[in-house]
């Protein structure tokens, strides 16, 4: 286990690693190189110079990546250009944003979408099994961002229930109510989203398990059949829905990037793409690095999940039983 | 060596019952099994959702082939004084937006980028995807190590970010939207064939094949790459529709097509904007899109089901009645 453990330890490392080479090798490739990204425009050549020579680029590009990296390790993640304001002072707050949001999505769908794909699964081809597999074909079609403007048009236009789109109202910050009623409208979008795939997950999942042997044992005992499925059912077929939650959280991270920009929610994917347009690059880089760290860690934690929910899974033993 | 199995009679012209097989006492006998590709085809063509979908991709296909010249109007033509304009009024069956432009114009030409930018972008990424699996599946060793690094770094960063950063960095245009959307999307297809790939290079007739001096290019291109044409295949549609989904979220946070150019993607912003103005102007260009993905996505379904052998098909209760009822007759 502890070896497993490190050994994805540096295996996580790694990849961090050439996420940093990556993001800083896309900045420094960009069309007149880092200079023309980094420095203000319409500045004299000499005090471009001057501007250069202070922000280090001046230096051997490996110089420049070391001290960055450096910077980063000790959580400097660099000043936007415009006010020279911290990254991080913009940043974090806009991560809490947006996990409260996805949070409460994420939530949202697990809770409809276990249940409903295993009723489904004892009921295959049903018309709720048919109307989940509708929505999934919708879902998946369907462009989020179109829907969110839909549900705007009518909820809070048109009908006059919801709010259009923020956060909070402007003379209600801080209150929870009023979060809340903020996030119906786009925790909707971003549960249709995730339903799509989930119930299918969990109805997959469950009918392989359904046809176990000691699924039939159990029946055989006599086992009242919602216990069955429930119970024995259920427990083991959440193991692979745990692996694909863990390998669906850049989804989590990075695809709330529509909806917070439909709703104007002040998260992080909107904070991306406003940067984006604003061309701060020490925002997006900081960005990219953050999302790719937490993706990282979801996944190393939904492997860990996985060990512990299944004992059949013996992490770090080299071609042994996992099952 | 082949010819002795191969060999074909040669056709009775003559005789009208011999065309594709035997006619024996009225029943006609196959000569020889179809193939997995007819198999796949009359397969295909008796799942109505798959029919239904490439029903409407082709219509859309001929609608953006032939935008210019269906297009009432110019789609980029500004008529202030006809603004806002409800559909129907004035010649203009969808209206126009706030600046005059016919919406329907607008539509077609649009549908023409996005199907240009979905067909090519699914192309281009089972391109790369295909190449880069084929070699780390095939060879194995570092170079396999080397490519699933850098999978695995691609599938950490969200893609839709990678985007974005890439093109504020490089700048949009439709070429590089193109690009980076097939450098941002090949992954999937890499895995795909290289796990196909880890299976079937241990096969016997892979081993034959290298014993008898086929090259490693002849084994990758003519043994395991005909093997896995089927998920490729359906990797490559279901990409189609994922691509169209990406060009138009791109386009619609502004950093895809830009205008005076025009896209699905941008008259949705463009729709959001106005809606207190005009809150049908939204429908139009997301119903086009859920329909194009829709059908993609169909077709794509249909083909997977109508050429994987592994695939059991459910056969309704009415096949199975009319099945019956015909099998009944010939038992007499």
């Amino acid at each position: 286990m502890t070896e497993y453990l490190i050994r994805r330890l540096v295996q996580s490392a790694v990849v961090m690693f050439l996420i940093t080479v990556l993001t800083f090798g896309l900045i420094h490739s960009a069309p007149g190189g880092p200079t023309k990204v980094f420095l203000s425009p319409g500045l004299s050549q000499q005090a471009a110079k001057v501007q250069a020579e202070h922000l280090g680029l001046d230096r051997p590009i490996p110089e420049q990546y070391l001290k960055w990296v450096g910077g980063l390790l000790r959580g400097d993640l660099g000043y936007t250009f415009k006010n020279h304001l911290p990254v991080g002072d913009i940043l974090w707050p806009t991560v809490g944003h947006t996990m409260v949001l996805m949070g409460a999505a994420w939530l949202l769908s697990l809770l409809i979408a276990i249940p409903w794909g295993v009723y489904n699964s004892t009921k295959e081809y049903g018309w709720s099994d048919q109307t989940a597999s509708f929505i999934s074909y919708i879902g998946f079609a369907m462009p989020t961002f179109w829907f969110g403007i839909l549900l705007q048009e009518l909820f809070a236009l048109k009908l006059d229930w919801l709010p259009l789109s923020d956060m909070w109202s402007l003379d209600k910050e801080g209150q929870i109510g009023d979060l809340l009623l903020h996030l119906v409208l786009p925790v909707s979008v971003l549960t249709l989203g995730f339903l799509a795939g989930y119930v299918k997950y969990a109805r997959t999942s469950m009918l392989e398990v359904l046809q176990q042997d000691y699924i039939r044992t159990a029946r055989a005992k006599g086992i009242h059949e919602v216990r069955v499925v429930y119970r024995h059912g259920l427990r083991n077929a959440l193991i692979p829905i745990i692996t694909i939650i863990g390998l669906d959280l850049p989804i989590l991270v990075g695809g709330a990037t529509l909806t917070e920009n439909v709703f104007n929610w002040p998260g992080m994917g909107r904070l991306f793409v406003e940067m984006a347009l604003a061309r701060e690059y020490s925002v997006l880089m900081a960005i990219t690095l953050v999302t790719a760290f937490m993706v990282i860690l979801g996944n190393l934690i939904a492997d860990l999940l996985y060990a512990l929910v299944d004992p059949r899974v013996q992490l770090g033993r080299k071609g042994g039983s996992t099952a | 060596m082949n010819l002795t199995i191969r060999e074909r009679q040669p056709e009775p012209a003559a005789e009208p019952g011999w065309k594709g097989g035997a006619n024996i006492s009225g029943l006609t006998v196959s000569r020889r099994p179809p193939g997995m590709w007819r198999n796949g085809a009359s397969k295909f063509i008796r799942n109505p959702y798959a029919v239904a979908g490439l029903v409407v991709l082709v219509c859309f296909i001929i609608l953006a082939l032939l935008a210019r010249v269906i297009a009432p109007y110019d789609p980029a033509a500004i008529d202030l004084l006809g603004a806002n304009l409800p559909a129907g009024a004035g010649n203009h069956w969808l209206g126009t937006d706030e600046l005059g432009r016919d919406i329907l114009s607008r539509l077609l030409v649009s549908g023409q980028v996005s199907l240009l930018i979905g067909f090519s972008v699914a192309f281009a990424s089972v391109l790369i995807g295909t190449m880069v699996g084929a070699v780390s599946g095939y060879f194995g060793g570092w170079i396999d190590v080397c490519f699933m690094r850098l999978v695995d770094v691609m599938n950490a960063v969200p893609l839709l970010f990678l985007n974005i950063l890439i093109l504020a960095l490089f700048g949009s245009k439709f070429s590089y939207m193109i690009i980076v959307l097939a450098l941002t999307s090949w992954m999937g297809v890499a895995r795909l064939v290289r796990g196909t790939f880890l299976q079937l290079r241990e096969m016997q007739y892979v081993e034959a094949a290298r014993a008898i001096g086929v090259s490693n290019t002849g084994i990758i291109v003519r043994h395991l790459l005909r093997n896995s044409t089927v998920p490729i295949i359906v990797t490559a549609t279901l990409m189609v529709g994922g691509a169209i989904l990406s060009e138009s979220a791109l386009s619609y946070l502004g950093l895809g097509i830009q205008a005076p150019d025009t896209s699905w993607g941008v008259m949705l912003s463009n729709a959001q904007e106005f809606m207190l103005i005009d809150p049908l102007q939204a429908l139009y260009p997301g119903l086009c899109i859920l329909l194009v993905v829709l059908a993609v996505n169909f077709v794509g379904d249909g083909i997977r089901d109508a050429l994987d052998p592994r695939k059991q098909t459910h056969p309704s209760r009415k096949g199975v009645g009319i099945w019956r009822r015909n099998s009944s007759k010939f038992e007499v």
